[in-house]
């Protein structure tokens, strides 16, 4: 639609446009009908939610509704003062950006492996196992985590003993946890992100790579100069969705594997808000710092997209 | 399919793939098989430390035990309720809502997708959802996980695009027969759309099948799913056994771990091949922009 300056309306063509209205809504009414409960869904489960942030700012006071009582920002003073929330926000940067080194571009070259193999059966099989770990729950990987790593009868330090290594207890010592959690990410996940860019990889046009072969290209040089810029806007717009939820790790991966002993590395943001706001019930105080984390999610996703967008013209939105 | 020579090069270059295509099936078998060997194994087996892949001195024990907790397949039921119930009250309203969002012309249409688009990268932080939660009164009853729930964008997004490439003739023919807009919704474009109904349904039954989290904060212990049962058994929170001694305690529960561990995914590993031909498409039609 056009925007054009609106000049004022003769009665007719108010009439008309009235009538154009009623027989719209007459025709597409049922439409709208559709939408009243998802719609309302939106507002209760969504948005309110959202206006809920507003206890950041506000003194919740036990029965007094879920909106606080009186308007202060002793919360954010707080947090700012607040060793514990420096330590959860570094821990959370470093481990989000550790995984997304580490797991950004595994699933990128796992695609176009999986894209390398000849067998059509052989194929098939290894991507469907390859998904298999996307559908376990996150209780099944940790308690399996437990007992593959388990110090007194773990598979992986049995293994270790016949190299003649010491029993690690990986699942306690604060050194293993990034490391676990980071693999145990990539584990989980890169079957099933390759899809995307196996997709990308099967729309690209067969001649580009006849014609490299003609020109001598070896199957590495196809890769590297056909393979992976062909798929270049798929790797950008994983990228920018990537970088919007650097804050939101795998939360309740890491509030599973969380204990005593390794928490000065493995506490992060969201565990701290869950921590302070659902089991101390510093309602107010949790919602300060879970603004802040939203708040930098939502920055982060709008400059990733804006700095993509103008460097190659891919964008989310 | 591309031409390849038999060069050395290429035999190199296969090689390589095919090790690392081998190393990604053992690590994603192994961790199971091994669950499902110690499941098997009797505790003697286990302790003298011998269980790799295959069981060892077959037993059931684990699972008769499993199978007689008491809480056991009240559990498991709850989970079929969530799975069940939940993805049903999903599939309706996510296609309620997507399906006159896919229409061009309706007025309103774009602005409520960009306001779905928004909820996916900001939202109420947890602390305002369970308080929005808590004053609907629905913490403690079942509705406190099959409600909340019920849309997820991202979902949504897919099935709006999907909804999107249906070709409009059939409704307009549809249309002018007389039929109503619930009527060509359900009798035209839902058989249409099989794969992404199968997709998304997927999806939403994997979320409620695994979830534990939401269990935890919004729902009481007699309502609690296998996923919760089995955090309890990991956790300690949960008695294990009964067992005289220590070292046979531990390697009863690694049987019994086991055991949970196989019963609670097996559903789940057992259906997702079979619609891997679905969700392959689906989940490429998940980009926002449509």
């Amino acid at each position: 639609m056009k925007k054009e300056k609106k000049p004022a309306l003769t009665p007719e063509e108010r009439s008309r446009r009235v009538k154009k209205a009623v027989i719209y809504f007459r025709r597409y009414w049922v439409l709208y009908a559709m939408l009243v409960l998802p719609v309302v869904y939106y507002i209760i489960f969504k948005y309110i939610p959202m206006v809920g942030n507003v206890l950041a700012f506000r003194r919740y006071r036990p029965g007094k509704g879920a909106f606080g009582t009186e308007w202060t920002l002793r919360y954010f003073q707080r947090f700012l003062k607040d060793p514990m929330f420096w330590r959860a926000l570094r821990n959370t940067i470093v481990l989000s950006v550790m995984s997304l080194v580490v797991n950004f571009p595994i699933p990128i070259i796992f695609a176009i492996l999986v894209n390398e193999l000849r067998g059509t059966i052989f194929k098939k099989f290894v991507q469907t196992i390859s998904y298999m770990p996307r559908f376990i729950s996150t209780v099944v990987v940790i308690a399996i985590l437990n007992e593959l790593l388990s110090p007194s009868s773990g598979l992986l330090n049995k293994l270790l003993g016949v190299f003649g290594i010491a029993p690690i207890y990986f699942m306690n010592e604060p050194q293993w946890f990034r490391p676990v959690y980071i693999l145990s990410e990539a584990w989980q996940f890169t079957g099933w992100t390759a899809i995307i860019y196996l997709a990308a990889i099967t729309g690209i046009n067969q001649e580009l790579y006849e014609a490299a072969e003609i020109d001598g290209a070896s199957r590495g040089q196809q890769m590297w100069y056909i393979t992976l810029p062909s798929i270049l806007p798929t790797i950008m717009i994983m990228l920018i969705m990537n970088i919007g939820h650097i804050l939101s790790l795998g939360f309740e991966k890491v509030l599973l594997m969380y204990t005593p002993a390794n928490s000065a590395i493995s506490d992060i943001l969201d565990t701290l808000v869950y921590r302070t706001g659902l089991a101390n019930q510093n309602y107010s105080y949790a919602t300060a710092i879970g603004l802040f984390s939203g708040l930098v999610g939502l920055l982060l996703v709008t400059v990733a997209n804006t700095t993509s967008k103008k460097l190659t013209g891919e964008s989310i939105y | 399919m591309r031409k390849r020579y038999h060069t050395l090069e290429n035999f190199i270059y296969d090689g390589i793939v095919y090790l690392v295509m081998i190393f990604v099936l053992i690590c994603c078998l192994v961790p199971f098989m091994y669950m499902l060997a110690a499941s098997l194994s009797s505790p003697k087996a286990l302790v003298s430390s011998t269980v790799l892949l295959w069981p060892k001195e077959l037993t059931f024990d684990a699972y008769i035990r499993i199978f007689n907790y008491p809480n056991f397949f009240r559990a498991y039921g709850n989970t079929f309720i969530y799975a069940f119930g939940g993805t049903a009250i999903a599939l309706v309203m996510t296609c309620l809502m997507a399906y006159p969002l896919s229409k061009d012309f309706l007025w309103g249409g774009k602005i409520l997708t960009k306001m779905v688009v928004f909820t996916m990268f900001f939202g109420g932080g947890m602390i305002p959802n369970y308080l929005l939660i808590n004053s609907l009164h629905m913490v403690g009853t079942r509705w406190g996980l099959l409600i909340p729930f019920c849309i997820n964008s991202f979902n949504l997004i897919i099935m709006l695009n999907f909804f999107r490439g249906i070709p409009h003739e059939l409704e307009e023919v549809a249309l002018i027969d007389g039929l109503g807009w619930f009527g060509i919704l359900r009798r035209i474009v839902l058989p249409l759309s099989t794969p992404v109904l199968a997709t998304i349904g997927l999806y939403y039954a994997v979320f409620f099948w695994n979830d534990w989290f939401y269990s935890l904060l919004y729902l009481k212990g007699d309502q609690y799913p296998v996923m919760m049962f089995l955090r309890n058994i990991v956790n300690g929170t949960m008695e294990l056994g009964g067992a005289s001694g220590g070292a046979e305690k531990t390697t009863m529960s690694l049987s019994i771990k086991g055991a949970v561990i196989v019963t609670s995914t097996l559903p789940i590993i057992l259906v997702y091949p079979f619609l891997q031909r679905f969700f392959v498409k689906g989940l490429t039609l998940g980009g926002i922009k449509g």
